[in-house]
Parts: C-alpha cells; structure tokens; sequence
C-alpha cells in the first residue's frame, strides 16, 4: 500500500557516476566477446548511467522556495494584495507540485529530520535540513507564509474552496489538535529502528498521486475526499492533519509580524472576519497560529479597498 | 502599552530567540553530519528477474508496476561488456515464435520495442548467423518488466541485462513502493558518502 | 523414446566416484573405461557398473579429458595440455599461454591432435610429437567461433574429418584439417526438436563410430542424437538433466550407449538405446 510515499528526498539525489556500480553484480563473465574478438573498428558503448537531478537544479529549487516565502510575505503582509496571492499560489502549485511532483517538500521532510536527529547513521542533505528549516524559520518572524502561496499542498486545497461554511469553533478547535497527535505519530515512527521505521506523512500524503498523476485508487480516493470536503471547509489537511503546520503554527505564535487586522484603522465592520474561510480571525483580530496567509481578509476589507483606489466610501447621511 | 502587555511582548521574544537558537542548533547538527546521501539500488543478485540458480519461474514485473514514477524509475540495462552479441539474443527475440524466413523469430519480445539490434564488426551480410550483434535499450522506452532481464539470465543468456534504478528519474521516496512490495527484498539504501560540495562537481562523460 | 535411461552415478562430494564442484569432460578408453574430468581430480569408472575404478590428482582443474589409440590420456588445462598414461602416471606436458587458452576439448585424428581453446574461440591442430601446425576456426567475420557458453567442443569421424560445435551460430561445422569449413549443419529453431533453440546451441558434441553426431543442449537441458547430415534422429533425454544445467558433455561408445554428464547435479547418466533403436 506504500504506494504512497514520498518525498523530499528528491534532494537527496546527488551522486557520482560510479554510484549505479556501487552493488556489484558478482558473476564471472570471460565469454562475452572483446572488442577485438568482434573486429571492424567496434568499440562497447558506454554504459548510461543517468546522474540525479544536477545539483544546481536542486539548489534552484531551494532558491525558488526561499523566493515563494519572501514573496508571500511582501505579496501578503506588505501588499496585502489577494490577486498577487492567487498568482502566487498558481505558481507553487504548477512548479512545486505538478512539475517537481511533490519533491521540495518540508512536510515529509519533519521525518528525515527527526530521523537524522535520532538516528546517527543517518544522515541528510543540507539541501533537506535547509528546506525543513526555512518556513519555520519565517513563520517565528513573520507567521506561516509558507502555507500561503508556497506550499502545494495547500494551493491544491485554496484553489477548490467555493462555498467556504464555518466550521463551529470548538469543533475547528478539536479537530485542529489531530495535526499534533498526526505529527507526534510521525516523529515516533520515523525514529524507530531502521528495520520498523515508517514515513507515515509520506504514506497517508493525500495529493501527492495528483500531482504525480499515478498512484493507487486508495490514494486518489483519500486526496479526492479532501478536495470534495475542501470545496467547503476551507483546507482541511492544512487545518486538522498537517503536521508541519502544527510546527508552524507554533513557529507562528511567536513571531513578531504576520497578518493583523489593524487596531486603529479599522471599521469595525467584521467583513474581514466572515471573509475568512480557516477560522482564523477572533475577536476582530487575525490569530498567527491559524492563520494561513490567503489575504481573503484584505481583500474584503474597505479600508484596504478604498486605499487602493478600488472603492470610494461615502457616508450616508440620513436624509 | 499596559505592563501586562509588556511583559507578554519580552515573553514572546525571548521565546521566539530560544525558538530560533534551538532551530539553528538542531540545523548545524544536521549540516556537520551531512556528508551522505541515502539513494535506492536494486541487488541485482536477489532480484528474481536476474538472479542465478533459478529458472523457469514467472518475469517479476512489480518494479513496473509499483513504482510511483509514471513510466517506472527501474529501466533495464545491458551492461554491454558482459553481453554476448548473440545471433539469437533471447532477451530481443520472442524465441518461442515461429521462424521466419531469414532464421531469426519472427517476433520480439520486448512489448514496448525498446531494444534495437544491429551487427557489428567485420559484417557478412550473406549470412546473419556470421555476425555479432549490439542490442540496445532504448531508456526512453523502457518501463522495467523485467522479461528481457529473465530472458537473458543464466543459462539461457549472459546475464548481461538487469533491472538499475535510473537515479535520474527516481524521487527518492522516503518508502520506495518497489522496495515495500519486492518479494526478494532486492531494494536497498545505499548511503553514498558525498557531500554536496563534492557533488557538484561536473559530470563525467555520460552519454 | 528410443532410448532409456539405464543408470546413473557420481553425485557431489570429496570421496571416490564423486565430484566436489564440476564435470567438465568424459572419454572412453579401452575395456569399457570411462573417464571423467573436473575437480581436483581425473577419475576413472567402470561404464558397465559405474564403480570407480582410480583417480589421480590434477596439476590444474581439468576442462576436458580425452584418451588417444594408445590409450595416452590426454586433459586440457587453462595453459596447458597433460598426458598420462593409462595407470595416471604424467607423461607429457604441452604448455603455450597464447594457443592453449583453455582447451575445452580434445580430439584425436591420424595424424593430428585438436584441441579447442575456448579463450581464443579457436581450434588448434597440433601434431602427435605436440607441434603447433594450424588453427582452424577463424577465418570468419566473427574471428572464431561463438560461443556465449563459454566452451568450444570438436570431434573427429572416422574419415578424420573435424566437427566442431558453432552454438551461436546455431550449427555443426566440419572442417578439414588445414580448416577449411566444408559444411555446416543446424539451424535455430526453439520450438521443433531438429533445431537448435536458445541463444547459443548445441554445446557440446559427440561423434560414433558412423558418424553419427550425439550434441547436449542448453535452456532448457536436451540430448538429441543426429545422423551425419545433421537431421534429427531422436530425442535422448529432456527431463532427467538440471533445468541450470548448462554445458553437458557427452560421450558414446562403441555399443551406442550414450553417456552425458550433468554438471549441476554432478552425476552422470548413461542411457541404452532400446531394441527399436538397434533395428534403427
């Protein structure tokens, strides 16, 4: 059932030439001819041996991770510009997930690290422990950006989200706390001995035969019931079961910067709070932990309308 | 700002800067040890399709079937050095067909055509028994079944042909679906020492 | 089935009349003497009973073993070829790295001793003092004969006409003894029995007294028995040799009795031909 797997290991792919050679298939063979048993100027062709994904390719793929993140938070924060989200979250979607397949990745990736940490025999690509570490690093700083317009997984889920109902909140509070019992579970299979170690993340990930276009029927079916339960509950893997989300959202508490709904500048009016699909806008204020940088709340909200020349606000006087 | 929103404000940042510091250390663990890479290999020696002391038993064909790749990751390949150039290369003919008129089967065995033959060295184009011949397997066709690996095996062939993870179109997953489903356990992970420095370096001649 | 199976033996360990790791060879010598090559050893059975009669030790593994009308035995080597008389005592040793690669087979003519290099794919002719005189084989676009099997079989009619298997090229070739090729028989075929099925066969051959051709196959293991055009005379045994078994050397003697070595199970088997078969 394994089909399912994943991941972000791509990175880990590097290798020299020699490593296809590396498990020798020991078998004497004298009888195959030689060049000059078989005459006429023949020379054996070389054997291919296809290198992985070069390495700037994969340091390119690092780079365009760290540039989705920067232009979440500029597009989402500073802009607070839903369209440029949109686009953004297109791209992701397209590169991240359709063309590289799942492959850059920190939501597998917790495992390798966890495995890493534990395990001293094995060891990760820096390229890897950077990928894992980067959002987190921006979600302590400016919330989960990387949930935004980076993470496939998530536009996959934004992009099917028509009729968003609202999820009772101690019911969304609830379910929210599967993601830190899913990640627990991960972390403590993953660091089993190598012999009963399983990635479960990779096992039960949920778009991954989607973008990959293969996989079995169990995993289309698992990822097709999140996108028919996402077209109204707003990203249910992001909210209730991803365990890097989990590590974002506590990442996200601390940081010091993220999307606000203005105290000062605001109407009072709450359309940002019926704007806002995940929950994530309390008492008028945005909540870091929950929230999953879509920019809906600045799209629906007058003022940021009316600064951006989209709307004029007149006040209606009684007659 | 009132004391209690102070004090909250100097909790966070000193919780954000332990935060940060326990991220940082936790990554430069990492990056010391990282110093290899973790690839999957087939054992050509366990997997059924190649390995000597057994016949008549059925082409494995669950590297094409299981893996998550579209076209499988697992191509075949003819390690040309061990290759003995046959006139009747069982792994490129169907043997069992019929005969046709030039002594050869009259059909392959490959369903995606993937192999392509040729005579080499001094040719005798009166008589194709005279010749050796270059079979090759065109990567891109190849889907891994395995029935040119089985054919060719001892004793029926040299054994020139096996099952090679291409790393090229691997993804490396974490739980490789060939490895999970391999009756023969033939799929391993293979710690290569290298670092990404030593990486990077340019490729040698490939074709 | 013309023939039957009449009796087996060896079996794989270190004691007399057994085999620890291969049979590479069998010859007839005179009284009824078979000898069979591979191991450490060269042994002698009864081919009436089967029992072991001697052994003595080899320089080098044997690859082949053949006895000349002298009675002379005669083993290939890697490098070399040794002769012993009938009791095992060496007499003789030719040496040459280059032409005597691996001498996969011995056959004995008038005036001429062929042995098969399996290396250089070639057969040389030597004279009976052990002079190198010719090579025969080569002159062909593949340099020599194919053999992917790994071994290179000849024989001598009574004419004094050299047969040598071609298994890649799916074919017996005769040659005269400055090797020029005078026939070829044999064709590819897997599915009828008067072919040659697979990637590379017969591989090794035997020759009677009226020439006709008795030839081992491989994947799957067949013995057939060809008259001397090359045509199909019967089936001799499919199922009684090792689905592994891959290069069975075979010998007949004089009475028609088939004798062909299984090198995976390491026994031997002799088959009968059966009262149908003589009135053959």
């Amino acid at each position: 059932m394994t089909r399912a797997l994943l991941v972000l290991l791509c990175l880990l792919a590097l290798s020299a030439p020699a490593l296809s050679q590396a498990m020798q298939y020991e078998r004497p063979v004298d009888t195959a001819p030689r060049e000059k048993d078989i005459g006429g100027g023949y020379t054996t062709p070389e054997v291919q041996k296809p290198l992985p994904r070069g390495a700037w390719l994969l340091i390119l793929d690092f780079a365009l991770l760290g540039a989705a993140l920067a232009a979440s938070v500029w597009l989402t924060i500073y802009k607070r510009s839903r369209r440029a989200v949109v686009w953004l979250s297109l791209f992701s979607l397209v590169y991240f997930g359709f063309y590289r397949e799942g492959c850059v990745c920190p939501v597998g990736s917790l495992q390798n690290v966890a495995v890493a940490l534990t395990d001293p025999n094995y060891r990760i690509p820096i390229l890897v422990t950077a990928t894992f570490f980067l959002p987190l690093i921006v979600a302590a700083l400016f919330g989960r950006a990387f949930c935004g317009g980076v993470c496939a997984l998530g536009a996959i889920q934004e992009f099917v989200l028509i009729k968003p109902v609202r999820v009772p909140r101690r019911l969304d509070q609830a379910l929210g706390l599967l993601k830190y019992a899913y990640l627990g579970a991960a972390i403590w299979f993953a660091i089993q001995p190598a012999a009963s170690r399983d990635f479960l993340v990779c096992r039960f990930d949920p778009f991954v035969s989607i973008f990959r276009r293969t996989g079995f029927a169990h995993m289309y079916a698992i990822g097709a019931a999140f996108l028919i339960g996402g077209m109204f509950v707003g990203r249910p893997y992001c909210r209730y079961l991803c365990p890097y989300g989990g590590l974002l959202s506590w990442c996200a508490r601390l940081a010091p910067r993220g999307v606000s709904i203005t105290p000062g500048r605001e109407l009072d009016c709450g359309l940002c709070n019926d704007a806002c699909p995940y929950g994530a806008i309390e008492k008028m204020r945005a909540d870091q932990a929950g929230c999953l940088y879509c920019a809906r709340c600045y799209r629906s909200c007058p003022v940021d309308r009316k600064e951006s020349g989209l709307i004029a606000i007149e006040e209606i006087r009684p007659a | 700002m009132s004391l209690r929103a102070t004090r909250r404000a100097t909790l966070k940042g000193i919780s954000r800067a332990a935060a940060l510091l326990g991220m940082s250390g936790a990554a430069a663990f990492l990056v010391r040890k990282a110093e290899g890479r973790v690839v999957w290999q087939i054992d050509t020696a366990r997997c059924i399709n190649s390995r000597a002391g057994e016949v008549g038993v059925k082409v494995c064909d669950l590297c094409l079937k299981e893996c998550v790749v579209t076209q499988s990751a697992v191509r075949a390949v003819n390690e040309y050095s061990q290759c003995g150039r046959c006139n009747i290369c069982p792994a490129y003919f169907n043997v069992t067909s019929a005969v046709s008129e030039k002594g050869v089967p009259s059909e392959k065995l490959c369903p995606r055509d993937a192999i392509s033959r040729k005579p080499i060295g001094e040719v005798d184009p009166s008589d194709p028994a005279n010749n050796f011949y270059e079979y090759v397997i065109d990567e891109a066709k190849c889907d891994g079944c395995g029935k040119c690996v089985m054919a060719c095996k001892e004793p029926a062939g040299l054994g020139s042909i096996r099952l090679v993870v291409r790393h090229n179109l691997c993804v490396n997953c974490n739980s490789c679906a060939i490895s999970t489903a391999c009756p023969k356990d033939a799929l391993t992970q293979l710690t290569v020492p290298e670092s990404i420095s030593a990486s990077s370096r340019p490729a040698h001649s490939q074709s | 089935m013309p023939y039957r199976l009449a009796k087996t033996f060896g079996g794989k360990g270190s004691g007399r009349g057994q085999f620890p790791s291969a049979i590479t060879g069998l010859a007839l010598g005179a009284r009824g003497r078979l000898l069979v090559s591979g191991g450490p050893h060269v042994q002698v059975f009864d081919s009436e009973t089967g029992v072991p009669l001697a052994r003595w030790p080899a320089g080098s593994p044997a690859l082949s073993v053949a006895v000349d009308s002298s009675q002379r035995i005669f083993t290939g080597h890697e490098g070399c070829i040794e002769i012993h008389n009938a009791a095992g005592v060496l007499l003789d040793t030719w040496k040459s790295a280059d032409r005597l690669g691996q001498v996969t087979s011995i056959a004995f003519a008038k005036d001429s001793i062929y042995a098969a290099d399996s290396r250089n794919r070639l057969i040389r002719r030597y004279s009976p003092s052990g002079q190198w005189m010719n090579d025969i084989g080569g002159d062909n676009p593949t340099r020599g004969f194919v053999i992917p099997n790994g071994i290179l079989t000849c024989a001598v009619d009574a004419p004094g006409v050299l047969h040598a298997a071609n298994p890649g090229k799916h074919r017996i070739e005769r040659y005269s003894p400055d090797g020029k090729l005078l026939s070829k028989a044999g064709k590819f075929d897997q599915l009828d029995p008067a072919g040659f099925p697979g990637c590379c066969n017969p591989t090794y051959l035997a020759l009677d007294a009226r020439g006709n051709l008795y030839v081992t196959e491989k994947a799957p293991p067949r013995v057939k028995a060809l008259n001397p055009d090359g045509r199909l005379i019967s089936v001799i045994a499919t199922t009684d040799l090792d689905p592994l078994a891959k290069n069975c050397p075979i010998v007949v003697d004089a009475r028609g009795r088939v004798f062909v070595a299984d090198p995976v199970r390491l026994v031997i088997h002799v088959y009968e031909p059966t009262s149908t078969e003589k009135a053959l």
